[in-house]
């Protein structure tokens, strides 16, 4: 892991525009993974709805940018907008179990991306641009790159402390943990705020980056849908998983978009991923190769 | 009334309806520190749910529960164990990915001791000592046999440093010999300053233990007393009747 | 102006009926919240599209034909694949869920596929003709699309209550492990009620196609509603399900009629009511009002 990390900051020395572009998304993958993974993996609490961090954290800094603050200024207030998003719908919603609380959250996103398109002050649906001349890519390339490293940092700190020690209880059996005094909704409510102003910060980075912002870019379902893709194939609730699966999708999708014939089947591979996966192996990769590792040692 | 001041645990008309069944009727007892209280009655009579309504995992639908003068009644789970009262499941839920030092753990960390570090470790030992589990700290949760899986389920409960604990049928599927060894574990419970409810099927054990025992049946209270007391009771001998316990032995 | 709202009402009532009852018997036999419900009624729009305009098939002629059809591929769904995950106890699976959500991907990238992502609708002769009743003009698609629910829903009552069928699903829906120790044949049951939720969600979807211009991408707005409906209305009946459908669909029409509010915020009025449904009364109305008998008659 770290040697990655090591990898891709000294990237830009050697490595062209087009590589760093590629390593600049897959960074951006690995965030919106690892950081869905708090909630997701190591709770439980399947949210399909995290496009909407994605969509405060973009809107945020594109608004306070035009009001002359410095770009990078706006990614903590991002951040705290979206951990408060995150609470106030966690308070409700924590109640519900299981998949009524992830059909709960498909409404959530569905609900924010329409009122962004229709409300005035986010531009409607024809979205938002930054002010010229905030584009510097170097800048934009350390900053995700770096964003990312202290993501997965987090995630394997809190995996290993009580924090997660609770959040791993919960996903076990919710019950049993509240009976050793272990206040559910609170962990999930910190994890999910934690997940929430990561994934903001990456959308402020987002905008910076592409410059322009709209409801259909940064509110879409197919991104909640992508984030959420990532850790199940990688592993969920491991460390590794979400970052090979950022790897592994982040990859398929510049493949099919090369190939001309299957430019339009990322749904198919998604989807059959997704049957795939819960199916036979629903600890996604990491869970293929610990059952390798366990034939390796038998022999 | 006149011994709230003393009793650690009073309740007071506690009653649960669930839709069209009443299962618990307006029912009344206090506990005090240091009591090896016992509960029982026939199937059905609501032990477990009187248990859930006393640690928050159900809500009473009316009734008081005060707990060292507090009222906690209206407290979810997670804040009863904080304040000290805690019980086991007499279907046990053991967190099945981890071993049974990390089961312990998880209650420790987050019990009323709120310990961490190396002073949680410490008493994750000593709990597994006293259970008899010290051997299998290390072994996942899942391959436990189910005597074991009880013994987990009362160390974590202890795991939690209350001031009580509620056992809900920790003999069920018990051989004699264990049976014997769950009621010295009680008794070094009790011994060791935590004041313990225990519901029970096998009479004889809870007999044993007990100082007090509280006879349900159809979600009310029908006796209360001495062992003895309890067990010459004409209206407990006639609840039992037909069923397969042996009340009384003359 | 109330006349019209509560004729359009009733109107979409029907409709939302019979696309909620589709998902509703699923979860009910099966305790599988079935995500590809919406793609099996973008596939409904689809097909009724192919049979009109290959074959000049009237849509409506035509649902005799979808009907059946999409009964045969609920039942092979639920062999590939819903047998696999039913859902045991009372709550349904992540993995259920997240599988179904792959078919509908994989249904989606089908549609895209063979008939490309461009909007299609069905015009026939009728299509913008209307009638008067009480003094409201009533589209007469909308009218034929009544007519059809509801006669769907009669039908389908006359099932429930009739037949062996009807009964053992219900007693399924009820209490599976009673219905199972009578000798109800489980898997069998499953498979018809997969069947039938397949045929309801393929008839709602050709219905729907002959309302409006429809897309692959179609599917998800009217999931919500659907979900936003058994949520309501309970899963236990067909007219748990039908007051429910009203409730949304009164919803929709008065906000629609009575204020400035715009239709695409409408959508999110009802993702709104989605979330606040699962969290405020997770029995539905029904169970609210259960719950409100009981308390005035312990007085």
């Amino acid at each position: 892991m770290t040697l990655l990390a090591l990898f891709a900051l000294t990237a830009p020395l050697f490595l062209e525009r087009g590589a760093l572009n590629d390593l600049w998304n897959l960074a951006f993958a690995v965030i919106l993974a690892s950081a869905w993974n708090l909630l997701g993996g190591f709770a439980g609490q399947v949210s399909l709805g995290y496009s909407a961090f994605l969509g405060i954290g973009a809107y945020t800094t594109v608004l306070l940018s035009l009001q002359n603050v410095d770009p990078f200024l706006t990614l903590p207030l991002g951040a705290l907008l979206a951990a408060i998003f995150s609470v106030v719908i966690g308070l409700p919603a924590f109640r519900l179990r299981g998949p009524y609380f992830t059909i709960a959250t498909i409404g959530v996103g569905e609900a924010v991306r329409v009122w962004a398109s229709t409300v005035e002050f986010t531009g409607g649906s024809s979205g938002l641009r930054m002010p010229a001349e905030s584009f510097h890519f170097n800048a934009n390339y350390f900053a995700m790159i770096g964003l990312a490293v202290v993501t997965v940092a987090i995630a394997a700190w809190v995996k290993r402390s009580a924090f997660g020690i609770a959040l791993d209880a919960i996903k076990q059996d919710i019950d049993a943990a509240e009976a050793v005094g272990i206040n559910s909704t609170r962990f999930k409510l910190g994890a999910h705020a934690l997940s929430a102003a990561l994934v903001a910060i990456a959308g402020g980075l987002y905008a910076i980056n592409f410059q322009y912002i709209s409801p259909a870019s940064v509110f879409d379902f197919r991104l909640s849908l992508s984030i959420v893709l990532m850790p199940i194939i990688g592993g969920l609730g491991t460390i590794a998983g979400p970052i090979f699966g950022a790897l592994i999708v982040s990859t398929l999708q510049i493949k099919l978009l090369a190939i001309p014939a299957l430019r339009d089947s990322f749904l198919f591979v998604y989807g059959g991923l997704l049957i795939v996966v819960m199916l036979f192996e629903p600890q996604g990769f990491v869970g293929v190769g610990r059952r390798l590792g366990r034939l390796a040692h038998v022999r | 009334m006149s011994d709230d001041g003393r009793s650690l645990l009073s309740v007071r008309k506690l009653s649960k309806r669930f839709g069209g069944l009443l299962a618990l009727s307006s029912v009344d007892f206090d506990v005090n520190e240091g009591d090896v209280f016992g509960i029982i009655g026939p199937n059905g009579a609501g032990k477990t749910t009187l248990f859930s309504c006393l640690v928050g995992a159900q809500r009473p639908s009316s009734g008081e529960v005060r707990f060292r003068g507090e009222r906690i009644d209206r407290l979810p789970n997670p804040a009863v164990v904080k304040r000290g009262l805690v019980r086991t499941h007499q279907i046990v839920r053991p967190f099945r990915a981890m071993s049974v030092a990390e089961n312990v753990a998880v209650a420790a960390y987050f019990g009323a001791g709120r310990r961490r570090g190396a002073e949680a470790e410490r008493r994750v030992r000593d709990i597994l000592e006293r259970t008899g589990l010290a051997g299998e700290a290390g072994a996942s949760a899942a391959t436990l046999s189910i005597g074991q899986l009880k013994r987990l389920e009362i160390a974590r409960a202890l795991a939690t440093e209350p001031r009580v604990i509620c056992l809900d049928e920790v003999m069920g599927g018990l051989n004699p010999a264990e049976i014997v060894g769950a009621m010295a574990l009680i008794r070094a419970i009790r011994d060791a300053g935590v004041t313990v409810l225990m519901i029970e099927h096998h009479v004889h054990a809870v007999v044993g233990v007990s100082n007090r025992i509280l006879v349900l049946n159809f979600g009310e209270r029908i006796a209360e007393g001495t062992p003895q007391e309890v067990l010459r009771n004409p209206a407990v001998i006639a609840a039992y009747l037909g069923g397969e316990e042996q009340v009384v032995e003359d | 102006m109330l006349t019209s709202v509560i004729l359009n009402t009733l109107l979409a009532a029907g409709l939302y009926a019979a696309m909620a009852y589709g998902l509703a018997i699923i979860y009910g036999v099966m305790r599988i919240i079935n995500l590809a419900h919406a793609g099996l009624m973008m596939l409904g729009a689809y097909v009724a599209f192919a049979l009109f305009s290959r074959f000049a098939l009237d849509p409506f002629v035509g649902l005799v034909v979808v009907a059946p059809l999409f009964f045969l591929i609920g039942v092979v769904l639920y062999v590939a694949i819903g047998k696999r995950i039913a859902g045991v106890g009372s709550t349904p699976s992540i993995e259920s869920l997240l599988v179904l959500f792959g078919v509908w991907l994989v249904m989606q990238n089908l549609a895209y596929v063979i008939w490309t992502g461009d909007t299609q609708s069905i015009l026939t002769g009728y299509t913008m003709k209307s009638i008067e009743v009480f003094g409201v003009r009533l589209g007469i698609p909308s009218v034929l699309v009544f007519a059809a629910s509801a006669l769907s829903l009669v039908v389908l009552n006359v099932i429930l209550k009739r037949t062996y069928l009807g009964k053992a699903i219900r007693a399924v829906t009820q209490n599976r492990d009673a219905a199972l120790l009578s000798g109800v044949n489980a898997d069998r049951i499953s498979a018809i009620a997969f069947g039938l939720g397949s045929a309801f969600a393929g008839i709602a979807g050709a219905m729907l196609a002959t309302l409006m211009a429809f897309t692959p991408d179609f599917g998800r707005s009217f999931l919500l509603k659907a979900f936003c409906i058994i949520v309501l209305g309970g899963m236990e009946s067909v007219t748990g399900v039908a007051v429910g459908a009203l409730v949304l669909a009164a919803l929709e029409n008065g906000l629609a009629a009575y204020t400035s509010v715009s239709t695409s915020l409408q959508d999110a009025v009802s993702f709104a009511l989605l979330f606040i449904a699962l969290v405020a009364f997770p029995q539905g109305l029904p169970g609210l009002f259960a719950r409100f008998e009981r308390r005035t008659a312990a007085r």
